[in-house]
């Protein structure tokens, strides 16, 4: 979105990206059967131990970073997949949409606790509309106003699991909608609709859902004011005697050597973490503790989602029955979105709220085989009978900032480009811990006031770090003493620094991020060229 | 609507040169099983499989066991699929497991020996099965026989997973990632959502 806007605006703009470009046929997924694969999709086992999991996969070799290494705090476990490649994780994301409302933005207000943010919804609200048009969302008008109905193209139709858990769903009172998807169920701006075949995670080759790659790199390329670096690792942002940034020194991946490039304004959008990691590796006489970071509040206010799987079991209505292409869209159909402390800030145990991916179905591996008892004749027909049956619940529920959830750099570790390392502190704290047994409860309920039988909840929640959903290091807000940028993730310290990703939030929600980054982005980079047109580059705010 | 179709047309081709497009060489049955060459294409003769971890006798018992975990009834199963080489291409990669197959191998043959005097591949079927039955179900456990419950449980997983990973295990689902769609697929069950009145059970 940065590259795009800023391009199209006539900027000369110089990208730096730490990978590759990808090539959608040869990189992706491109409709290859497990059975073309070397270890039939499910990778080598003796590199299990050390591959991230489903997006770490045997379809798409190579983008995801293992040679940079970062270091966690003693008691502290993160999980941090990094895609190393221009459009980074939009070529695998899970495309979940949804925007932010107010009851996010002003949620300090209503519960009391930690800051609000410095925006409103309605601020935010036409950038939200123009990134939707751009990147085509596919959902329905629900009228939450804790979950702002946005412009959609056609919702992906519920298939039966859907039904039937939408039926144990309005017994216990609970929303069961569709997902807002950035997929297309309509050929838009040029690209086609999709087609259905449950590959996504691995890449789309047909470019049908949106993705950097796809869609906006193009845009940028078009305007020939993109000079766009690839296998460049940013190591640190340069200042000027002013203190005041004027370019980024990277080291290139292929030779080795330290590069330099100069320029008016800099864009960090490396990602939450690394984001950060860059920040605070940019020390100078002006700037002791990393660039921009007067505040220390670089590199806190860590936050993320607390992922699980709530509850799973199966739904004996479709034993035996034909198989339905429930695995559409990879799973990403239905959602249901916040429904707690929605009218009192303090209902429950917790304060805000989270929101629970429903999913199941004829899945493309039937994982559910090892439960069923047995071997032979009878084992073989158990699995064919219970393939359009199983259901599961996962919860993504936001954690509050705390004072021990961190990334700092590490004092001892240095990468093999001889960078410091990011060292990574946090601990789950009990606002989402309550959360997670609360959506235990529940998604057990709803199995069975569908009619189905409850199996299993997990016991422990999946590894920090797993939702990829990290926010907060370079935190906006209105007082310079307790924030790193301001709304349009302008560093307060360095008016020509802007910050453009998940790292200027100030607290995770019940919602994905990527469709907020894009919209924040989009009102920060025609804010900087603005700046720019009108040499104002020292104005703050 | 004109370049809507041509770009589903593109779309069609691509996706027909994808399902076209080489296995992974060195694998027989599992590459040639059940997949149809497109017309013209060459036809390769399959070479013999190459064994990469298990010894012939340990490999002959493999194959039998994974015949007996998804045997060919009405339908393929684990032999047809090729699912003995796939165990040993995966257990030749998978070096935290390989003491345990083969142990739990031994073990096989060694219990069989001891109960029913043969080695298990010398057994009837019946006998065969009535080996596995108390590995198997939680009801006819025998205590002593954790070895081979642990081994019996580890196979059956490999097993599983590599025939429902071929064409031919795809097919035995029914597997909707066969087939594209043009439309989002919704529930054809319009008069019963809740899913209380559907037509008998096929299997």
């Amino acid at each position: 979105m940065a590259m795009k806007t800023l391009c199209e605006a006539g900027l000369t703009v110089c990208a730096l990206n730490a990978g590759r470009r990808l090539d959608p046929e040869k990189d992706f997924r491109n409709h290859r059967k497990p059975w073309e694969m070397k270890f039939r999709g499910f990778g080598n086992p003796d590199k299990w131990a050390e591959s991230y999991g489903y997006m770490d996969s045997e379809w798409v070799e190579g983008v995801w970073e293992h040679e940079i290494p970062f270091t966690t705090a003693p008691g502290t476990k993160w999980m941090w997949p990094r895609c190393f490649a221009v459009g980074g994780k939009t070529n695998f994301w899970g495309r979940s949409s949804a925007r932010f409302g107010d009851i996010d933005f002003r949620a300090a207000t209503l519960d009391g606790y930690d800051v609000d943010w410095p925006i409103t919804y309605a601020e935010i609200a036409p950038y939200y509309s123009r990134t939707e048009r751009m990147v085509g969302v596919s959902s329905t008008v629900q009228n939450r106003t804790s979950n702002p109905d946005g412009e959609y193209l056609p919702p992906f139709n519920f298939r039966c699991l859907d039904h039937i858990l939408h039926a144990g769903a309005e017994k216990l009172g609970v929303p069961y909608l569709p997902d807002r998807i950035s997929q297309l169920t309509r050929d838009h701006e040029g690209h086609p609709s999709c087609h259905y075949c449950g590959g996504c995670t691995t890449g789309c080759d047909t470019g049908s859902f949106f993705s950097t790659p796809w869609r906006f790199l193009p845009k940028a390329e078009a305007t020939n004011n993109l000079e766009l670096r690839t296998n460049a690792v940013a190591k640190n942002i340069l200042v000027d005697g002013n203190g005041m940034a004027k370019g980024v020194a990277y080291i290139d991946r292929k030779t080795n050597q330290e590069v330099e490039v100069f320029s008016r304004a800099v864009v960090v959008a490396a990602s939450c973490l690394e984001s950060a990691r860059i920040m605070l590796n940019s020390k100078s006489r002006h700037w002791p503790n990393g660039i921009a970071n007067s505040s220390g509040q670089l590199g806190r206010n860590l936050c993320d989602h607390l992922y699980g799987e709530s509850a799973s079991g199966y739904l004996p209505q479709l034993l035996g029955q034909p198989s339905f292409p429930d695995n559409v869209g990879d799973n990403t159909v239905a959602w249901m979105p916040r429904w707690q402390n929605l009218n009192n800030p303090h209902e429950e145990k917790f304060v805000r709220g989270y929101s629970v991916y429903p999913g199941g179905g004829c899945t493309e591996f039937p994982w559910y085989a090892s439960q069923a008892e047995g071997f032979g004749s009878d084992y073989k027909r158990a699995v064919k009978r219970r393939y359009p049956t199983p259901v599961s619940f996962t919860v993504q529920a936001p954690t509050l900032p705390l004072a021990s959830n961190y990334v700092d750099l590490d004092p001892d570790v240095k990468d093999k480009y001889g960078i410091p390392v990011a060292r990574i502190h946090f601990q789950w704290g009990e606002n989402e811990l309550n959360m997670w047994e609360h959506s235990k409860q529940v998604c057990a309920d709803l199995i069975r006031a569908a009619g189905g039988e409850f199996e299993s909840s997990a016991k422990e929640p999946l590894m920090p770090g797993w939702s990829l959903h990290e926010t907060g290091t370079c935190r906006m807000g209105s007082d310079p003493k307790q924030s790193v940028t301001n709304s349009f993730g302008q560093t307060h310290d360095v008016p020509n620094l802007h910050v453009c990703d998940a790292s200027v939030f100030v607290t995770p929600t019940d919602k994905t991020t990527t469709i907020s980054i894009m919209a924040f982005t989009l009102r920060s980079c025609e804010r900087i060229v603005e700046n720019l047109r009108r040499g104002d580059q020292l104005k703050r705010t | 609507m004109a370049g809507q179709d041509i770009q589903r047309r593109e779309i069609l081709r691509v996706m027909a040169m994808a399902a076209a497009a080489a296995t992974f060489p060195g694998f027989t049955r599992w590459a040639f099983a059940g997949s149809h060459p497109p017309a013209g294409a060459l036809q390769i003769k399959p070479a013999t499989y190459k064994l990469q971890f298990f010894s012939p006798d340990e490999y002959a018992l493999v194959e039998r066991l994974t015949d007996l975990i998804i045997p060919s009834d009405e339908t393929p199963g684990a032999r047809e699929a090729g699912v003995a080489e796939f165990v040993d291409h995966m257990i030749a990669h998978d070096h935290d497991q390989q003491y345990k197959y083969r142990t739990g191998l031994t073990w096989m043959n060694a219990h069989s020996e001891r109960t029913l005097g043969q080695p298990f591949l010398k057994l009837s079927q019946e006998q065969q099965i009535s080996l596995l039955e108390p590995l198997a179900y939680k009801t006819k456990y025998h205590p002593g026989e954790e070895d081979g419950r642990e081994f019996f449980h580890a196979i059956r997983e490999l097993t599983a997973m590599g025939f429902y990973s071929s064409e031919i295990g795809y097919k035995e689902l029914d597997n909707p990632a066969l087939k594209f769609y043009a439309e989002s697929p919704a529930c054809p069950h319009t008069d019963d959502r809740e899913h209380k009145h559907l037509r008998p059970a096929k299997w």
